[in-house]
């Protein structure tokens, strides 16, 4: 019983741990790490030399650059899949030589249907979540009433910063999936059963003539 | 045992702390969030859907996770990787803006010998154009982001996809063919294509089941 109690002692086991964690952080002392680590930042910067460097002059594409990074959050990025989305998709389905025609066919049409509905839910639900967390996330002062500091962290004094902006675009678009979690059932699944057929009919006709 | 109102107040300041001072990651995250919520949704559709019966339930559930799997390692291994080399390039001068170039020239350096050498940080050596630097490389980030996005989710996930779901519509197909004679509903003709194989299952399933990869 002793001898358990000596090998499973908290105290020889916390030992233990702190050698192997030291045993670990001397790691970096090993030659052996020192040469791979070397190596790694070797190939690491052959890769860098490779591509060309680049210097932005034009003060309206450095504008654009900082617009975007300041402005461009979840919404406008789902937007910007969707729209994409139309111009390759369908295409990379309709040329899918693994299936029969009329599977490439049925296939396009879901595609399309998925992300007509996709980007509809997606876009408005981030919009709207995103905009939502605005008006709660004020800085709370008498005047405001507390709901509408639900969202402000502790400690932001002010509402006017890009950090602050970036927060609320991040706490909306967590907000957004959750809710989408259900939308996607309520809303993205009977449109895009609904748009598929409605697509498919078109095409049956047009196949037809 | 934290309160919930002390869960909820260190999530708004773990999320402030993470996301503020970088929409490039926020972006890459949320993206991947979004993947693994709607592949849960889809995983779960099957799982608690009474009307499809187990045997077909331990072949499908299988097929969502890893239709979810190449969604989601898809998006951010090429997202999470357009972000960090445009964040390498930005912070090593590689990618710079000609003020940002000028400042740095008019402290001393050598610009060929310090820009895009791996162990360059701007921000570490010039927090006085901290604002300027910031802007530019929020820019970059986000943009990397949304094209890595665009090519994971719009070229490489439906090539992968398709691929994946011929395999599978083979497999299907020929499992219906021989083995399973416990459901004359979902038998098929021998020239069965994805057409009549959605048109029978939708008179056997609800919509959800053969609604995935639903992008949220």
């Amino acid at each position: 019983m002793r001898a358990i109690f000596v090998i499973y002692s908290p105290y020889r086991l916390g030992c233990r741990i702190m050698a192997l964690v030291g045993s670990v952080s001397n790691l970096k002392d090993i030659s052996f790490y020192k040469n791979v680590s070397a190596s790694l930042k070797k190939i690491r910067q052959k890769g860098l030399d490779v591509i060309p460097s680049v210097q932005f002059s034009q003060e309206k594409l450095i504008d654009t650059l900082g617009y975007i990074g300041k402005n461009f959050s979840s919404d406008k990025q789902r937007l910007a899949l969707g729209v994409t989305a139309l111009a390759t998709q369908p295409f990379i389905d309709a040329k899918n030589r693994s299936v029969d025609e009329k599977t490439r066919k049925v296939s396009v049409a879901r595609t399309v249907a998925k992300i007509i509905a996709g980007t509809f839910t997606g876009f408005f639900i981030r919009y709207g979540c995103i905009k939502g967390i605005k008006a709660l996330s004020q800085i709370p002062s008498k005047n405001i009433p507390k709901i509408k500091s639900l969202f402000t962290p502790k400690g932001v004094k002010s509402n006017t910063t890009d950090e602050f902006e970036q927060y609320r675009n991040a706490m909306g678009t967590v907000i957004a999936l959750v809710v989408m979690v259900f939308t996607n059932f309520l809303i993205d699944a009977p449109l895009t059963k609904f748009l598929t057929n409605t697509f498919v009919k078109h095409q049956q006709k047009g196949d037809k003539k | 045992m934290k309160s919930l109102s002390n869960l909820f107040s260190s999530f708004k300041s773990v999320m402030y702390k993470n996301y503020g001072e970088n929409p490039g990651k926020m972006l890459v995250h949320t993206g991947v969030l979004g993947w693994i919520l709607s592949s849960m949704a889809q995983v779960s559709a099957v799982m608690f859907n009474d009307k499809i019966p187990k045997e077909q339930k331990s072949f499908l559930i299988p097929q969502e996770i890893a239709d979810a799997a190449i969604n989601i390692i898809s998006f951010y291994v090429v997202t999470s990787s357009f972000k960090n080399i445009a964040s390498k390039l930005v912070s090593t001068g590689k990618l710079s803006t000609k003020s940002i170039r000028s400042h740095i020239e008019r402290s001393g350096k050598n610009l060929s010998e310090y820009l895009g050498k791996i162990d360059t940080d701007i921000a570490k050596d010039f927090p006085e154009i901290k604002g300027e630097y910031k802007t530019f490389k929020n820019g970059v980030d986000v943009l990397a982001s949304t094209v890595g996005s665009v090519i994971s989710c719009n070229i490489i996930t439906p090539v992968l996809r398709n691929e994946y779901a011929a395999r599978k519509q083979k497999q299907i197909i020929a499992k219906m063919n021989g083995e399973d004679k416990k459901q004359p509903v979902l038998k098929p003709n021998r020239s069965l294509s994805m057409e009549g194989y959605i048109k029978m299952a939708s008179e056997k399933y609800p919509s959800s089941f053969y609604s995935s990869n639903l992008k949220i």
